[in-house]
């Protein structure tokens, strides 16, 4: 399969591609943190794409899950990750019924990569670049042997707020950003590969856990935990492992950016 | 940052959480602010530090995100009670998930009596009815609070006079049995003896459960949660998730969304932890919608700029695509409507291009050049309308013209015309009704009167006559105006030049025409022929340069239409006409200036037949420019005439060119004859009502004016005699009838005055003198024979 890599014109490739240089004479562990940063990187860029298409969340983390999984099947030698990150966010826009255009995407694309740039002409590189998108695509879709819809965190996590909410006196409730909180973890769970290695209903009650606990919130505590009921399978270690996760990509963020 | 929210955080955590906060938000003034607040909390917190260090590192880090005031998005959210309705539900509803924690019976209840507020709603059951009120069992809590309390063992007292009474006399309370379920409002609550007391009454509601009715439920309408907890605590192997995934408002393809709204994060601008991805970060101009704007906007102006390389290259059809390409891409776009406006407003599609100037100057008040073209096709629109005689709704454009640019010359100009038009028609009627007055009483004088229009009406017949076969007349006339060039014509060369002088014919004709328009006007001012002949010259320089509007720089460029819609159909006719006149004009011009060259210049034959042919070429040329649909007519009208012409005898003919050589050596003031007698040609072929309008107008016209008209027929008898003359002498001498020549000789003799004589000749008389030198000897006796009896047929009358 040929990759699609060699049709991106240097035009969509950001500045800094310091995760090529050297990469032949590196370790092993030295390589596979680099990959890690280059993937929180272009997650980043998915997810600042889709807040700029306009996209909701739950098609954003479609976009998060096509590319690692993408990348669990293929080398990331092989092909660029920018494109993979298009073409995912355009083939999850398909799949979560919210359709961006490869225009859009070319669009806000180039100008991240050229901040302040002038928008692209309607002339053989626009067509180009259009053309790679959606080869990329269907080269995505091979490679994940067509199965591209996935269970999401965010259905659970929405129902499991509307439950702890009942347990908390109404003011304490409406005081504390949780929602806010427990949804801003969940988005950024999808920088890194930790969002397809858990199950979504550990990853929701994870990052509540994580919101309740930021803001010191008690509840009410029975014969079982709220987790417990909530995820019968759940232990604390899961979450804890998640949160470890989590917190390990905020931690990427100031080693990254 | 949130003072209170810190303060429960620290006191959840504790002091090595207090310590990593400092370390963290050193930099932050916000919470150097708060800092020394903090110390006291800290210091009595409870915590035994279960968590660990890395999520208080964490927290401690992000402090400034999480406690900032600005993080929260959720404003104090009303609840909204949910119509407990299976069908629509939108979501899980879950039942209270303490049941499934198996919290102890203290805890929930003093939890219930912590939380359970007035204006909250409580379902029960009846257990005690007294006189004073009845008491419920308390099974659930519907909106606004979600508990299972239904183990509790509450209970809850309804005083009589919080039921609403129906009758005067009822008692109340006999509307309630033991054991009716009841949805009553929390009236007051006694958190340390721990009563509560529950009302019927709507008002006692808060606000925002206001529409939830009050009293007594059927079993079914339980709320739905509960029914969910029943089933839950009668099997032990239900479990949350199970239920969870069972529910209807789980699979709802747009739960996401609209739990989002309900738990009031917005997902446009997704909150995020991330430093970099904080919404604040992201410019406007940086998304896709506002990239695309522009996009499209450049990609559109491309388009324009193209489709005006086309325009100015004349292509028109491709300017257009360009044009629509560009609104394709980008709707409104300014500079594309404004070109295409200006492309319509030059194809002569005059609403079109106003309503594209309209659109855009909508979008873009200030548009400079959509300003300028809409004021000058708002003109042009105007003076079209003018014409049909709707002289308010012209003048209401011109005043709309000059509402866009009060110092446009054209349409000041325009409106103190059409005002005075009006204030002229206005006072013309009133003349009328006047005179009609008049005629009533003076009944002596109406007998004469009516003798006189009915002479005037059988005059008018037989010109009618005439104009019917109006166009062969004036064939014959226009190859006649010298009678002796006209009598050597023949029918095989007739066939010949066929389709030429149907062309000649038709020029002339408008020849006519207009010059009937300059006439009629001049007799209007009632000027003396001399006048008239430097009124001409002086419109020689006036009519070629039409007014300076785009729309009419463009009519004058026949090209291929774009009147594909009934609307542009109709303007097109319009425009066929007004583009016929203003090239008439100017021709007329161009020719009269021709004559009064060729009348200082006598003996330079030559050079004057080079010029004719020029003349005839260009007759040839308007003729194709002319509008073809507005000709057709005519031209039928012309090859019928034709075929008759050729089938009547020549003493026919030469009958009819007597009368006509007369006036066409009467000059200009007889031709008006003509062109009123084509103009009601036009009326009887049917033209359009208002061209009728115009028609009966220039009758009203030429009877008020007949007698100066006359004059000028009698002033110009004289010089006829003078011509006639000369003919003879010509025709005495037996010579080959040359009939350039001799039009040459008769404008030597009259150097003024001549001009539509001339004119006539410098059109058809080359190819006839030509054609002379072709023919047999025979042939040409017999012309000459047929002279000579048109001469004495013609002089006869003399």
């Amino acid at each position: 399969m040929e990759g699609p890599s060699s049709r991106l014109p240097p035009s969509l490739l950001p500045a800094s591609r310091d995760w090529m240089v050297g990469r032949r004479d590196s370790g092993g562990d030295a390589e596979s943190d680099r990959d890690i940063k280059t993937h929180f990187r272009v997650c980043r860029f998915i997810m600042e794409t889709g807040v700029k298409l306009g996209m909701r969340s739950v098609p954003v983390a479609t976009a998060c899950v096509l590319y690692h999984r993408f990348w669990e099947r293929a080398s990331v030698h092989a092909y660029e990750p920018y494109l993979v990150a298009m073409s995912c966010v355009y083939l999850a826009g398909k799949v979560e019924e919210q359709h961006t255009r490869t225009r859009d995407i070319l669009n806000v694309s180039h100008r991240y990569f050229n901040s302040g740039s002038a928008p692209l002409e309607c002339d053989k590189e626009f067509w180009d670049l259009r053309d790679s998108v959606v080869q990329c695509e269907l080269l995505i879709l091979r490679q994940l042997n067509f199965q591209v819809s996935f269970e999401h965190p965010h259905k659970y996590l929405l129902h499991y707020l509307l439950s702890v909410k009942s347990l908390v006196n109404r003011h304490a409730w409406s005081r504390t950003p949780i929602a806010e909180t427990s949804w801003a973890l969940l988005r950024d769970c999808y920088h890194g590969a930790m969002c397809i290695r858990h199950i979504p209903q550990h990853i929701a009650i994870a990052t509540l856990h994580l919101a309740l606990n930021s803001y010191g919130v008690e509840l009410p505590v029975g014969e079982k935990e709220w987790w417990q009921v909530l995820c019968v399978d759940v232990t604390k270690a899961h979450i804890d492992a998640v949160v470890s996760d989590l917190l390990q990509l905020y931690d990427m963020e100031a080693k990254c950016v | 940052m949130d003072r209170d929210l810190l303060r429960q955080c620290l006191t959840y955590h504790g002091e090595s959480f207090f310590n990593k906060l400092k370390c963290e938000q050193t930099e932050n003034p916000d919470f150097q602010a708060v800092v020394s607040d903090l110390c006291k909390v800290s210091c009595e917190s409870k915590s035994d530090g279960q968590d660990s260090p890395l999520v208080e590192q964490f927290i401690a880090r992000k402090a400034d995100i999480l406690f900032c005031p600005a993080w929260k998005t959720t404003t104090r959210q009303e609840e909204e009670h949910e119509e407990d309705d299976d069908a629509a539900e939108p979501y899980a509803i879950m039942p209270p998930v303490e049941l499934f924690m198996e919290v102890s019976y203290e805890e929930r209840r003093a939890m219930l009596y912590r939380d359970l507020e007035k204006g909250d709603i409580l379902v029960g059951r009846i257990n005690n009815i007294r006189e004073y009120g009845f008491f419920l069992t308390l099974l659930c809590t519907a909106g606004g609070l979600k508990r299972d309390v239904e183990d509790l063992e509450l209970s809850a007292l309804c005083h009589i006079r919080e039921i609403p009474s129906t009758g005067s006399h009822d008692d109340p309370l006999s509307y309630f049995q033991t054991g009716d379920f009841i949805r009553a409002a929390v009236k007051d609550i006694d958190r340390y003896q721990e009563k509560i007391t529950v009302s019927l009454q709507q008002a006692s509601l808060s606000h925002n459960l206001e529409h939830v009715k009050l009293g007594v439920v059927p079993r079914e309408e339980l709320p739905i949660h509960y029914s969910r907890s029943v089933c839950a605590a009668a099997d032990s192997t239900e479990t949350y998730e199970r239920i969870l995934k069972s529910c209807h408002g789980y699979h709802n393809p747009s739960v996401v969304a609209y739990l989002l709204e309900k738990v009031g994060v917005s997902d446009t601008h997704p909150p995020s932890m991330m430093r970099g991805l904080q919404s604040k970060l992201f410019q406007e101009e940086d998304f896709a919608s506002a990239i695309r704007k522009k996009q499209s906007a450049s990609w559109a102006l491309k388009c324009v700029r193209a489709g005006v390389g086309y325009f100015k290259h004349s292509h028109h059809v491709e300017a257009m695509n360009e044009y629509n390409k560009a609104l394709d891409i980008d709707t409104n776009n300014v500079e594309a409507l404004v070109a295409r406006g200006a492309l319509y407003a030059n194809k002569g599609s005059i609403m079109k291009s106003i309503s594209d100037f309209e659109l855009a100057l909508k979008t873009c008040p200030d548009h400079r050049n959509a300003k300028k073209y809409l004021c000058q096709t708002l003109v042009e629109r105007g003076k079209q309308l003018e014409e049909q005689e709707k002289l308010v709704t012209a003048e209401g454009l011109y005043r709309r013209a000059l509402s866009l640019d009060d110092s446009n010359p054209e349409a000041q100009e325009a409106l103190s015309k059409i005002t005075d038009t009006i204030q002229k028609s206005i006072r013309l009627r009133e003349e009328a009704v006047a005179k009609e007055q008049d005629k009533a009483t003076s009944s002596q004088i109406s007998a004469e009167k009516l003798r006189k229009i009915l002479k005037e009406e059988k005059r008018m017949k037989k010109k009618r006559k005439r104009s019917a076969s109006s166009s062969s007349s004036s064939n014959t006339s226009s190859r006649n105006s010298s009678p002796s060039s006209s009598s050597s014509s023949s029918r095989r060369r007739s066939k010949k030049k066929k389709k030429k002088r149907r062309r000649s014919e038709r020029g002339s004709k408008r020849h006519r025409r207009i010059s009937s328009r300059e006439s009629s006007r001049r007799r209007e001012e009632g000027k003396s022929e001399k006048d008239r002949k430097v009124k001409e010259e002086d419109e020689v320089e006036w009519y070629p340069a039409p007014p300076n509007t785009a729309a009419t720089f463009l009519n004058q460029k026949g090209g291929p239409g774009f009147g594909e819609e009934e609307e542009e159909g109709e303007v097109m006719v319009k425009d066929a006409d007004d583009r016929r006149i203003s090239q008439l004009y100017s021709l007329s011009a161009a020719s009269e200036d021709e004559e009064s060259d060729s009348s200082r210049r006598e003996n330079k034959r030559r050079e004057r037949e080079e010029r004719r042919k020029n003349s005839l070429s260009r007759s040839l040329e308007r003729e194709e420019r002319g509008s073809r649909e507005s000709l057709d007519k005519s031209r039928e009208r012309g090859r019928e005439d034709n075929r008759k012409d050729r089938r009547d005898s020549d003493s026919k003919r030469r009958s009819r060119s007597d009368e006509n050589r007369k006036r066409k050596v009467s000059c200009s003031s007889a031709e008006s004859e003509y062109s009123r007698k084509s103009s009601f040609k036009s009326e009887y072929s049917g033209n359009s009502g208002s061209a009728s309008k115009r028609v009966e107008r220039g009758m009203r016209h030429d009877s008020s004016k007949r007698n100066s008209f006359d004059g000028g027929r009698c002033e110009s008898r004289g010089r006829e005699e003078i011509q006639e003359a000369a003919r003879e002498t010509d025709n005495r001498k037996g010579k080959v009838v040359d009939g350039s020549r001799r039009s040459d000789v008769g404008n030597g003799k009259r150097p003024e005055g001549a001009g539509s004589h001339n004119r006539q000749c410098s059109v058809t008389s080359v190819p006839e003198g030509r054609a002379t030198k072709d023919l047999p000897s025979n042939l040409l006796s017999i012309f000459n024979q047929i002279a000579q009896f048109e001469k004495q047929k013609g002089a006869g009358p003399k």
